[in-house]
Order: structure tokens, then sequence, then C-alpha cells
């Protein structure tokens, strides 16, 4: 891997030959309704980010996103809804004709949820060849996290807000510019057309950046003290020995089941074949489903494995942090905190593990 | 072109045979030959309503006429009910994994049935029949609601003719027509001529009619590994990736549908 210094005010070159050959999006500040303080602890930026197509954007609302966007990665690799073409007609199977893209802002909670995706879609019995093909022809450029959201937690499972794979291009904003990790046979080949602008890093730039990334791991790693996440090593204990503890039904207290959480998590992946009739001719439709939604586990007959709420919301964490663990001895939640943001029931995933920690390791005495 | 792994092969159905009220047996001509290990499944695409997820109920030994026994209970399979000669169907797969016959050889087999859950059993029987001197016997019990319910009713008496075959059908509740045992499957098995202790269990059912069976093979002495339980899961994709049909670390799509009462023991609320 090699590492350069591309000025501030040369950043714009960068995207526009990237935007050359890919469908580039950026981040830009997202126009967001106000949102209250935190209740706990000090008070956070509250500024969010989103990606947009480079072509559609006055370039001089690109931002470096701090954080995380607001969208998870895996919008772009697999869409909430897929046209799978006519019941039957292979041909009718969109081929899709897809400009290869290139992906701004991606962090690196972002990239280990792409381990998730990659398990799921490219893994397996058969290998789901949109996905495939989206995943080997899209160029990621992530960077790091200078600051982290009031929501973020990645270092409480060991996931550093800075990667150090998983990426085409890393960025890492200085104060007068960016060191870039050129890490792959494809960004290699644009960093020899940009020599220009691409200057080898220095070794005071290198190691600004490690005491920077030092600096910004013991931040977050102060802020988290407050919410006591369990170390990743216990995850799977606790949701397996809290199967029948309370805290499941006592935090569905204020769930509307919309599925904010799911369809907004990074590394959730559930869908739905279903056919569309709205037309005459029936389309074949792959749609994100949800695992809180009631019918999720329905069969015919009616017989339903997850018929109460607190029995969804159970699945949801035993999908995470006993399923995927057992099968690729990960857990599928990279500390994002994008359900906790979303959330209009206020229902938090770092709550919930720690109650199911305290339960299972520190159980209140009984009284009486 | 890139294989799109979520389209179907289409298929004609042949005929239709009723066989109870409420349960119908499909034979379908899929468009390419369609080769399943016994216990496999397929997702079955009635064109503009979806897909349900099927067992094949006929001779895995031919591939080129299909038969899905299937009950009217929900909105594919009751729009496939009233679907007739000619029609047009689709096909995925086969999914999963079959019957683990390597292990079942030379060994008493236990084959118990309830309702419909006889279908993916009748394949299995088809399969063992035709390779019988393998096995050391063969013992189906069959339960259903009543007499009117017993699907393949036809195939009893030459089944029961065969050498090493042992069969005996019992409805929960007897009418006048009925001269056979009357009580629930779990009641029969006590009596079965097989050695327990060596003997596999080939269970599928109704969940509540599989637990009990369950409890009472176990009671009897069943190995934990020689009890083989098809599970019921609401499979969407058939390719573990939609993450429908999770029990504990397993999809049903990919690891089952069949699984041991080993491999689900110590996953809580399995019969759910």
């Amino acid at each position: 891997m090699e590492t350069y210094f591309l000025k501030k005010e040369d950043i714009l070159k960068f995207y526009e030959r990237i935007a050359q050959e890919y469908e580039l999006f950026v981040p830009v500040k997202a126009e967001s309704l106000s949102k209250p303080k935190c209740e706990c602890g000090p008070s956070l930026l509250t500024d969010n980010f989103t990606l947009k197509k480079f072509s559609q954007v006055n370039k001089e609302d690109i931002v470096f996103s701090d954080y995380r966007c607001i969208e998870p990665t895996r919008t772009f690799f697999t869409h909430y809804k897929e046209d799978l073409g006519t019941c039957f007609e292979t041909t009718g199977l969109k081929e899709k004709k897809e400009r290869p893209q290139a992906l701004c802002g991606v962090k690196n909670c972002d990239i280990f949820a792409l381990k998730i995706q990659d398990f799921v879609f490219l893994g397996g019995n058969e290998v789901d060849p949109t996905y495939k093909a989206r995943r080997e022809s899209t160029l990621i450029i992530s960077s790091d996290c200078p600051v982290f959201k009031d929501v973020c937690f990645c270092r409480a499972f060991d996931i550093n807000p800075y990667p150090v794979e998983g990426f085409d291009f890393n960025l890492t904003p200085l104060s007068n510019g960016y060191l870039i990790d050129v890490a792959t046979q494809k960004s290699r080949m644009i960093a020899l057309s940009l020599k220009d602008i691409f200057a080898p890093a220095t070794l005071a730039q290198l190691s600004g950046r490690s005491a920077k990334r030092e600096s910004a791991n013991r931040r977050l790693d102060d802020y988290l003290k407050q919410y006591q996440i369990p170390k990743k090593e216990t995850l799977q204990d606790i949701v397996l020995s809290g199967y029948n503890s309370p805290v499941w039904n006592e935090e569905m207290r204020t769930c509307v089941e919309c599925n904010g959480c799911v369809f907004i998590c990074d590394t959730c992946h559930c869908f739905l074949l279903t056919d569309d009739t709205s037309s005459g001719n029936a389309r074949r439709l792959r749609l994100w489903d949800g695992c809180l939604f009631k019918n999720f586990t329905k069969v015919a007959g009616g017989g339903n494995a997850l018929r109460l709420r607190y029995m969804r919301l159970r699945n949801r964490y035993l999908k995470k942090f006993d399923f995927f663990f057992s099968n690729l001895g990960i857990q599928a939640c990279c500390g994002c905190g994008r359900c906790i943001d979303v959330c209009p029931g206020k229902i938090d995933i770092r709550r919930i593990l720690r109650k199911l920690h305290e339960s299972r390791y520190a159980p209140k005495e009984v009284t009486g | 072109m890139k294989k799109n792994i979520y389209q179907p092969i289409k298929a004609i159905v042949e005929e239709v045979i009723v066989e109870t009220p409420t349960i119908k047996t499909f034979k379908l001509k899929p468009q390419e030959p369609l080769r399943f290990a016994t216990g496999q499944f397929i997702e079955l695409t009635v064109p503009g309503v979806g897909e349900a997820p099927f067992t094949p109920s006929s001779d895995p030994g031919v591939s080129d006429v299909l038969d899905l026994t299937i009950m009217n209970v929900g909105e594919v399979t009751s729009k496939l009910h009233k679907m007739q000669k000619g029609d047009l169907v689709g096909i995925r797969g086969p999914y999963g994994l079959g019957y683990p016959l390597d292990k079942f050889k030379g060994r008493d087999i236990l084959i118990v049935g309830g309702g419909v859950g006889l279908a993916p059993l009748r394949s299995l029987l088809f399969s063992l029949f035709s390779n019988i001197d393998k096995y050391n016997k063969v013992v189906l019990r069959y339960g259903a609601r009543t007499s009117k319910d017993l699907v393949y009713k036809a195939y009893f008496p030459e089944w029961a003719k065969k050498d090493k075959v042992d069969l005996l059908a019992s409805v929960d509740v007897g009418d006048p027509s009925w001269q056979g045992n009357v009580g629930l499957v779990t009641t029969v098995l006590g009596a079965v001529p097989v050695d327990f202790a060596n003997a596999v269990a080939v269970v599928c059912g109704p969940p509540i009619m599989m637990k009990f069976v369950t409890l009472k093979l176990l009671d009897l002495g069943f190995k934990h590994d020689s009890i083989y339980l098809s599970m019921e899961k609401s499979m969407s994709c058939g390719l573990g990736k939609c993450g429908h049909c999770r029990i504990g670390k397993y999809y049903a799509c990919k690891d089952g549908p069949v699984f041991t009462y080993e491999q689900l023991k110590d996953i809580r609320d399995i019969w759910d």
C-alpha cells in the first residue's frame, strides 16, 4: 500500500478524475430536522451526512464527512427494491447495465459490515450475480473519522474509526490536505494518472496520522465508558443466556414496529422474493424484509415462530450475535449506531446489550 | 449472460389427483429434467401470486415428471388448487440436503408421517423400495385426523405386500367406514417392530405431531442423531440468503430442511 499527500484545494481534481470512470457519490450535509440533545453525556455534533451523485451536487456543498453517512453502505449493493424481471424471462432480467460506482465517505464500520453482506451474497451455495457485479465494479474511497457521533460505538467491538483494509482509496484529513492510501490495482491506475497532485507522504505526515488516530481512539473510548457496552467476546453468550430475560419485553414497549432499525442497519440483509401483479405482466421483485414485521416467519396455515413482539426483538439479537458468531466468527453489528439514531422509540442497542450483560454476570439479588 | 439465481424454470401441470377434500397431488412436467435427492425441496411459483416451498413426493429416480402433494392452506396453494392440466407453473431448485440414505443402510427404518406430511416421506419410500436390499426393514406409521384425510390410500395395499415392509395407518377420529386403528400416531409407536437403539426414525408432519412423536421416540430409546425431523419454515429464497428460515445457527433451506434431533436439541422453541 502506498500513501500520498493531496492538498486540500486539489480534492476536486481527484473527484473529477474518479468521475470520469465512475458514478461518483460524495458526502454532503443532510438537511435534517433539529435533533434534541443527547440525554446523557456531552452535547455532540448532530450533523448528518448523506451521499449524493457528484454529477448532481454543487461542488461547494461537498464536505469531508467526519463520521458515517445516514444511509448504510449496503444500499449501494442491494437496492431495497430490485426488479428481477418477469417470472420466467431470463431476457427480461434487467441486465444491470449500471455505471460502476465510486463511494466516498465509506467508514470503517461500513467496511466491517460489508463482511457480513459478502458472506451472505457471495458465500453459500450460490453467488448472487448482481451483488457480485456491483461489489467488484465499485470503487471504495473510505476515510478516517476524526470525530464521532453521539451514537457511534465501533470501538466497543474493537472496530477502529479508521480503515486499514477493505478499500481502494482511504483518506485521512490533515490540516492542509489529505493522506491518501492506495491499496488496490484499480486505485493504483488512477493514482498513476494523478501524479501531479499526489505527492509521496512524508514521515512527519505519517506519524501525524498515527497520533491523530490514537487520539480518535482514546476520545471515543472515553466517551463510551458511560455506556458499559459488553466486549464482543461475551455477546453470543449473553444473548443465549438471556433468552428468557425480561429485557426483550421491557425494550419492546416503545417499539412501533416501523423496522427503521432493520432498514438502516448496515449488516441486515434479509429479503423477500415476491411477485408484483399491479401491472399486467407479473414482475418478480426482491424486496428488503425486516424481522420485526409480524409476518416475517409466518407460514401458510397461520403458524408463526415469532408471533409476539418480544420474540422478534430477541430473534434480531440472536441473528446478529449468535448466528453470525457461529457461522462467520464475527458479530453482525458494526457499531455505527444508525439504529439508535433512527428509532422513534429510543430503543438503544447499547442499553440492551448492557442489561443482558448485567443480568448474566451480576444478577440482581432476590429480595424478600 | 449472468444466471438469475432467483428465476424458476417452467413446468406444465400434467395431471391433478384429488387426494382428500383439501389435498391434491400435482404431476408437473418441467421443461428440462429436474434431478433431486429425496428430502430436498423446491420453490414452486404460481405465476402472479408468488412462491412457496414444497418437497416432491415422487420417486427421485424419475426426473422428467415431479409430483407435489399440496394442502390448500395459503395464498399460493389456494390458487394452485384451482389449476388444471396444461396450466403453467415455475420451479426453482432443488434446494437443501436430502435424507442421508447412506446412514440408513443395514438398519431398521421407522417412518412416521402425519397428514400431508406423508408427501416427502413417499419420495423417501420410493427410494428405499428401489434399493430395499440395502436396508434391514421399513416400518411406516401414518396418522391423519380422519379416514378422509389419509393421502395415497391407493398405494397402501401395494406397499403392504412388499417384503421387509410393515405398514399401519391410524386416524385420530374413527368413523364407520374405517376398519383400521383409531388413535394418535404416537400411541402406536411403542409396539413398532424395530430395534429402537439402532434404528433410524424419519418424522414429518405438523409441528405439534413432530414434537410429541420426537418425545415418544426419545422415550423409546432412539439415539438423538438417528431421529430425522422435517422443519417447517417460511423459506423464501431457498439459498441461505433471505434470512427467513433461521433455526439457531442453521438455515432450514440450506442446512435442512431435514435435521437430526441432535442438531436441534439445544435450540429453544424449535416446535413453534
